[in-house]
Order: C-alpha cells, then structure tokens, then sequence
C-alpha cells in the first residue's frame, strides 16, 4: 500500500516536472503538452465507455462545442479564458445531455448508433455555422489563457506554463474518475455494464445514473476541447469529427477500458504517434484504424488490463486448486 | 419557372430519384442483410462501395477496359475478397456476447483504414471520378434526351432488386437466410447449417454492395466523401426500414433517392444527408426495431 502510494506520488511529481525537462525542446514539449490533453479526454470518456459501457461516439463533438463556446466567448466577448472554459464545458455537458437523453435509454449498439449520428450531425452543423466556427476554414490565432496578477499585470500562459496547466488539468481529471469509480454510485455504474436490467431490478435507477455518468464525462470532453483550442491555436470541424472520438475510444480500448491507469497507457503509447510520423501523415489513418481493428481481434482487454488480467489469474490459481476455473469466469 | 422547365424538373427528379433510390437500395439490402443474419454492423460499407467504384475507375480510364468487362472484373472479384474479410474478421466474435457492438467498432476502424488510403492514393490522383458512358448516345424520353447508360443502369439496378426478392424468397438457401433473420434457434432446429448462412450471407451482403458501387459509378461522377455520406445513408435506411427487411430496405431506400433528386434540385446535398441523419435518429428513439419490422 505505502508502495503503491509512494509509486502515485512519485508518478505525479514527473507529469508535473516533465514540462521542465522537455521545455529546451519545444517539439518535444508540444507532444507532452498533446498527451496530457488526450490523458484528459481518454480518461474522460472512460467513465462512459469503459464503466459505464456506453461508447459515446459523439465525444469529439462534444469537445467541439465547449471549444467553440470558448473560443468565441474569449475572442468576441472579451471573457477571460477561466470563465470560458467552464462555460464551455457546461455548455457541451448540457447539450450532450440534451441530445443524448432520449438515446440513453438504447442500450448497446443502437447508443453506439445514435452516437454517431449526433456526431456525424453536430460536424455538418460546424461546417454550416461559420460566424461561429469559421466554417470549414477554421478559427485561427486564437489566443493562449491569460492570467491576470494584482496590480493590474497580467501575462498570457504560453510554452512551458500551458503544459503545466494541461498536466494539472490531466491530473485532475484522472484523479476525479478514479474518485468516481470508487464512490458508490461508481459502483452502480460498473453495475450498470454488467447487467443493466438486474440493476434496475434491484432498485437503482439506470437511466438516472447513466445521465450522470454522461454528464460528467461531456464536461470533461468540453475541458478538454477547450483547452485543446488555446494550446493549438487553431480549430477546424476537421478537429473534432467522428475519426476524433474514434482516435479517443481507441486511445481507450488500447489502454484498457474501465481502468484508471488504461487511458494513461493508451495515451502515453499512441497520441505522439501522429507527431513523431509527421512526414506520414497520410498514413496516420490506415495506422489508427488498423489499431482499431487490431485492439477489437487481439487486445479486447487492452494492454493494462490484460496485465492486470494476467495478474489476478495467477494469484487465483495460486490460491485455489480451481483457480484456473474461477479465472476462466472473470 | 415556365411550363417547360417544371417538365424538365420533374423528369430530372423522376430519373435521378429511380436510380439514386434503386443504388441506395442495393447498399442497404446489403447492410440490412449483413445487420439481419450475422449481427453485423457493416459502418464500412460506404467504404466497400467506394472501392468497387474506384476499381471501376481504375480498369476503366487507367486500364482501357470496357466498363462491362470492368463491372465483371470488379463483382467477381468480391467474392473472395469478402471470404477472405469473413474468415478473419467476421468468424472470429460469433461467439461474443454483444458482438454488433464489437464489430460495430471495428468496421469504424476498418472504414478508417479504407479512408486513409484512398485519400492517400485516389485522393492525389484527382478530385472527381467519372466513367466513360458504357453505352454512348441518349435516347428521347418524349422531348427529353436521357443518357443511354443510366437507362441501362436503372434496368440492370432494378432487375437485381427483383432478383434479390425472388431470391429470397423463392429459393431454398434464400429462405433459410430469412429463417436466420426470424429466429436462430428455430433455423438451427429445423436444420439450417447457421454457419454457413452466416458466411453466405456476408457474400451475398457485399456482393450487393459491390453492385451498388459499381453501377453507381456507370451512372454518376463521384469523389471520396461518398464513401461516409453512403455508409450513413446505408444505416439510416437499415435503421428506418427496420434491422433484417430487405423490403424496408427497397421502400425507404426509394424515398431517399426521391428525397435525394428533390432537395438537390433546390438546395445542397448535404441538407438531404442531414435529413437522413435526423430520420434515423428519429426513428432510433421512437421504435428502433425499423418501420417494416414484423
């Protein structure tokens, strides 16, 4: 236990030194500054898919719409990018609730289904809003979060102090899943996948639990398009379309679904790639989708949760002659 | 308007919509076939009718041959290629619990790979596809001229629809694929080999498919956003016509490319694609099961 914790501490501490470590390098650090972002979202939309076993295709639109809330909030009204991203976040949670209410009551692949027609719907309609998207065009130059001090100072957060901004925001993020997943109602969640209608039967209500789950996880989604929009400093439709929420659920499901540590990994070994293969970028799709297809044939588990999966087996089978039947159950 | 254009509006429609509905129809008695027996969400095959359309393209105008010879080529050869996607792709869930989901997924990742390489080959070769008319010339519909090709091309679309009725009706195997659709355990009791329908309905599936793409491509120029616009408007009109009817299929796969024709008269396409999208979700939310489901 005191391993463990020392372990969390220690890995804490290195998300928020790394900034520091890489800021000579400004490609590097930029690749850091992304994974923290998609350590945010993958973390995020984990509470959904892999607790709650929703898969919410219209993640990326979502994220898209707090980007955009933020983003015109700040460029056309002046607000201070604390204020906006909150309110973006809010406004993407509201309006996924909003369109993904009368859904939550599909079960499987018909949620699955509607998810990606919301999404596929919500991309039509960035293209088709251009006062406040820019259109297809996108929205450029858009400033980084400023932070003012007393005495009427302020400086805007950019480089080294953005990403340190983004590994807290990762942090926080990661921290409030893992709190969730173990309260009681995390429990009913995981509940909730197992047997949906046993739980309703016990008593709990799924619908009720699932909006909360689908809430929260939008409100990270919208944090997250948010911040992804003033550290790119640039949006387009293009960046929060359906190959988005497919890029994050793969992130997910590589990782491990309904872990805490799942996304991390997932993270940490796939959102550099498109970076670092920059000259391949056409390859970047058939690279994703080929992992997609690979996780779904050969990794259903993903990496950490094939290991913990390996792990509880062994201890099974050292505990009990019948270990390994017991196993094959879970 | 003049009484003149009104006429020439409406023989647009009329035509358009005939052969837009009967390819539309094709893809989604394909999806809904694939969704019906074997649990297979297929959100690839707007990709899969994108390929048969661009092999078309490519034996026809890089290749010189004869759209004929090049519609033969490109259907026969689906056919191993969907045995091959089946054995490696498809067998392996049948016994996963919830695997519509699982492969629902993967065709997503599937389509992703198809889209990444066709923006990486095709893409960079040109914008926009289009065959020579396999059948040069126009003939007089009244005053109006209307293309040989698509004349041809609603016949042979509409003949395969009747076939793919008379099949399923009539034949043996046909019906031992609907009796899959209605009910598994009552198929397997009465000696249907499950398995293999599942496998030759794949076949079949992308086989109907394959056709949608390649008359699609006889009939119109196209380019590589078809692809996603084709698998939403195959799942909307599965979803519509109700999961596993092919009839469903036939009839709302004709409404949209009446709806198609119309709105692309007045108004941009996409606003017809948004339509769908909201059909379907409609739909979706009020009676999942389709509107022809029994």
């Amino acid at each position: 236990m005191i391993f463990r914790r020392a372990a969390v501490v220690g890995l804490v501490l290195l998300a928020l030194l790394l900034p520091f470590l890489l800021s000579a390098n400004r490609f590097y650090a930029f690749i850091l500054g992304v994974t923290y972002l998609y350590v945010l979202w993958s973390s995020g939309m984990n509470l959904l898919s892999g607790f709650t076993g929703l898969m919410p295709l219209m993640y990326a639109g979502l994220a898209g719409i707090g980007a955009y809330t933020s983003v015109n909030l700040v460029m056309k009204f002046g607000v201070s990018f604390w204020l906006a991203m909150p309110a973006g976040a809010l406004a993407a949670a509201v309006v996924g609730v909003v369109l993904g209410l009368p859904s939550l009551r599909l079960r499987g692949f018909y949620f699955t289904l509607s998810g990606l027609v919301i999404q596929t719907a919500l991309t039509m309609l960035f293209v088709y809003i251009p006062q406040f998207t820019g259109g297809d065009t996108g929205i450029s130059q858009i400033p980084p979060p400023m932070i003012s001090l007393p005495g009427d100072k302020s400086f805007a957060l950019t480089g080294v102090w953005l990403e340190e901004a983004l590994a807290v925001a990762a942090l926080l993020t990661v921290y409030v899943v893992h709190r969730v997943t173990r309260s009681t109602w995390g429990k009913y969640l995981v509940a909730i996948r197992e047997d949906d209608l046993l739980t309703e039967a016990l008593g709990i209500g799924v619908t009720r639990y699932r909006v909360l789950a689908f809430f929260i996880s939008s409100l990270f989604a919208g944090v997250g398009g948010a911040f992804y929009a003033h550290y790119m400093g640039f949006v387009s439709p293009r960046s929060f379309d359906v190959l988005t929420s497919m890029n994050i659920w793969l992130i997910v499901g590589f990782g491990g679904q309904g872990t805490i540590l799942g996304p991390i990994v997932g993270t940490i070994i796939l959102a550099p790639i498109p970076y670092i293969m920059q000259e391949l970028y056409l390859y970047k799709d058939i690279v994703y989708g080929s992992l997609i297809v690979f996780t779904t044939i050969f990794l259903p588990r993903g990496v950490y949760g094939s290991v913990l999966f390996h792990r509880r087996n062994r201890a099974l089978s050292r505990s009990s002659a019948q270990g390994k039947t017991e196993a094959a159950r879970l | 308007m003049t009484l003149e254009n009104i006429l020439l509006n409406g023989m647009a429609v009329i035509t358009t919509g005939l052969i837009v509905g009967a390819i539309f129809s094709l893809v989604a008695a394909g999806v809904t076939i694939m969704y019906g027996t074997i649990w297979f969400p297929n959100a690839s095959n707007g990709q899969f009718f994108m390929l048969a359309a661009l092999l078309m393209w490519s034996l026809v105008v890089n290749w010189g041959l004869s759209p004929f010879l090049g519609a033969v080529v490109v259907i026969v050869g689906s056919i191993p290629f969907s045995l091959v996607l089946e054995k490696f792709l498809v067998r392996p869930f049948y016994n996963v619990p919830n695997r519509n989901i699982v492969y629902f997924i993967m065709t997503l990742g599937l389509a992703q790979i198809f889209a990444g390489a066709f923006t990486g080959t095709y893409g960079r070769w040109s914008d926009q596809f289009s065959l020579p008319a396999a059948w040069p010339g126009a003939i007089l519909l009244g005053p109006f001229p209307f293309p040989r090709t698509r004349l041809l091309v609603l016949v042979i679309a509409l003949t395969l629809l009747a076939g793919l009725f008379v099949f399923l009706r009539l034949h043996r195997v046909g019906r031992a694929l609907r009796a899959v659709f209605q009910n598994r355990e009552a198929a397997i009791l009465r000696g249907v080999d499950v398995r293999r329908i599942y496998r030759f309905s794949f076949v079949l599936a992308m086989l109907v498919i394959t056709m949608g793409g390649v008359l699609f491509a006889m009939a119109y120029g196209f380019d590589l956003t078809m692809a996603w616009t084709m698998a939403i408007i195959g799942f909307a009109i599965m979803i519509v016509g109700g999961p596993g009817s092919v009839l469903g299929s036939v009839v709302i796969g004709m409404i949209f490319g009446f709806t198609q024709a119309v709105v692309s008269l007045f108004a941009s396409p996409t606003l017809a694609a948004f339509s769908y999208l909201v059909v379907m979700l409609i739909i979706l939310l009020v009676k999942p099961s389709g509107l022809f489901a029994r």
